[in-house]
Order: structure tokens, then sequence, then C-alpha cells
């Protein structure tokens, strides 16, 4: 396995085309900002949506409606931040692959995105999803929680090098 | 210049040094400074998307206002701090990017945007909150600031590479 991704990343290394994204001079920068974009939008939804499900505030929305609608352009940030964080990821791997942070946050990022499609989304849409209860308030803290991690996880990886 | 030379000064006092030179501290505050994003620009653009019609139609814009706005606030609150914070730790580079400059140009633009919102259609929102045709004028505004919270964000980033 070690050695299968090895060459998958001397691969995406030697490529031409990730060659022009690490040499030209605003590409990483300008992918970053659409990264970071999408971040805005993925944890934006879901400091929204979670205010409204753990009963801590924005109690004169429906619920409803956030669950479907903000959501929406939730998982629209997530799959911007995705589609940027590759980017970013190929032009360097073995650098990011050996990078504790980077694995970490991927290692965050699937769970959150496991609990946000599964118990999260079932949480949301539910007959009580409105309503205050301590089920509610438990599900959007750990979501915040898994959420928030994978951001100051990414916000390492630049600090371990 | 006069501002560089303030801003040389600046940096260098005991507080900056420490604040630049904290193996903790310093990536704190830039964290902060990043994730608080989702508790002002997310919210505001949330808002934004209300104005235009493209999130939560069957709430009043006033609603959706009232219920954001007391969320947003302490969370641009949070990026003020923690930026201001940032550029004292690094005063003379950062006031010398380009990027920096034409962030802060955006950021005052993004203020006054707000404050014509504020002034031309806050106080009548309730004949035109549920309404299907919003105020052109007042759609205008959420589409101008939409693009420029996309830039400031851009920008931001960017000129951190350059630091």
């Amino acid at each position: 396995m070690g050695d299968i991704l090895q060459h998958l990343w001397q691969l995406s290394y030697d490529s031409k085309t990730v060659d022009i994204l690490r040499n030209t001079k605003y590409a990483i920068p300008m992918i970053q900002s659409f990264h970071l974009f999408g971040i805005t939008l993925l944890l934006g939804g879901m400091v929204i949506l979670n205010l409204r499900l753990t009963g801590f505030g924005l109690q004169e929305l429906s619920m409803n409606s956030l669950g479907r609608q903000v959501w929406k352009w939730s998982v629209g940030g997530l799959l911007i931040a995705m589609a940027s964080g590759t980017l970013v990821f190929v032009p360097d791997p073995a650098r990011y692959a050996a990078n504790y942070a980077f694995r970490t946050k991927m290692v965050l990022l699937c769970a959150a995105a496991l609990f946000q499609f599964t118990v999260y989304r079932r949480a949301i849409r539910s007959q009580g999803a409105g309503a205050r209860s301590r089920a509610n308030t438990l599900v959007g803290c750990l979501s915040l929680t898994l959420w928030f991690s994978v951001g100051w996880a990414g916000r390492a990886i630049a600090f371990l090098g | 210049m006069y501002v560089v030379e303030l801003c040389h000064w600046l940096q260098n006092t005991p507080f900056a040094t420490g604040l630049r030179q904290s193996d903790l501290l310093f990536p704190l505050i830039e964290g902060s400074h990043i994730l608080a994003l989702s508790v002002s620009v997310g919210l505001i653009i949330t808002l934004d998307l209300r104005l235009l019609r493209l999130a939560l139609c069957g709430e009043p814009v006033s609603r959706v206002m009232h219920q954001v706005m007391p969320w947003a606030l302490p969370g641009f609150a949070v990026m003020f701090v923690t930026g201001l914070l940032l550029f004292v730790a690094q005063a003379e580079k950062v006031y010398t990017n380009t990027f920096f400059r034409y962030k802060v140009l955006f950021l005052v633009i993004a203020g006054f945007n707000a404050l014509y919102y504020q002034m031309k259609f806050y106080p009548k929102m309730a004949e035109w909150d549920l309404a299907p045709a919003i105020p052109a004028g007042a759609k205008l505004t959420a589409a101008i600031s939409l693009v420029l919270w996309a830039a400031i964000i851009a920008l931001g980033r960017t000129m951190a590479y350059e630091l």
C-alpha cells in the first residue's frame, strides 16, 4: 500500500499539468482562496444550522427550510473546498502525505463527512428537529466540533512545515 | 515615510515581537481569524442569499436579518481583534503589502455598502419582506456584498504568501 501511494505521489509530482500549478506564481494562492471561500460557505452553513439545532439561537427560523436550503449551500461549500484542496495537494503530494496535521485532517474530514451524511442529515430532517432536545443539542455540538477540528487541523498543516 | 516608520516601531515593540515569535499564540490568533470567517462572513452570505432569493425564501428577510445579526456582529468583532493583532505582529510587512491595501479598501467599501443598505432599505423592509419582488437596489447591495467578501477572502489569503 505504501509503495503504491509513493508511486502515485511521484506520478502526480512529475505530471506536466501539475507542474503548471506548481510554477505559476499565483496559482496556489488562487486555489487556496477558493479553498477558504468553500470553507466559509461550509462552516457558515454549519454554524447557522447548528445554532438552530442545538437550541442556542435562530429559534424563529424554520428548521425545515434551514435543513434543506442552508444544507445545500453548505454541501456546495464542501465540494468547492474538496476540489480546490485536491488541487493544492497534487503538486506536492509527498510533502502533504508526510505531514501529521494533514493526515489528522483527512481522518477528521472523513469522520465529519460520514457523520454529516448519516446521523446528522437524519437528525435535521426528523420530525423533532425543530424542538429543543438533549439529543439535538448533542448532535449539533458534535457536528460543530468535527467541522471546526477539520479547520484547525488544516491550519496546522502550514505550521508543521 | 512616516507611517512606515510608525509600523516599524510598532512591530518592534516587545508586545508585537512576542506575538510574532510565539509558537502557540500566533498560530492560534491566525487560526481564529480564519475560522471566525464562518461566524461573520458565513452568516452575511446567508443573508445576501436570502435577499437574492437563493435561499430561505419562506422566511421574511427582516426575520433572517434579526436572527443572524446578533451572531454575526460578535463574529466580526473577533475578526477585527484577531486581524488587528496579526497586523501589529507584522506591521511593516503588512502595511507595505499591496494585497493588504486592496483588502482594506474593499473592507471599507463593504462597510459603506452595508451602511447604504441600512439607511436606504432597512427602514422600509416590512413593506417587501415576503414579496417575491425585492427592490432591485437591495438585491444589488446583496450581490455587491457577496462579490466584495469573496474578493476580501482571496486578498487576505493571497497577502499571507507575500509576508
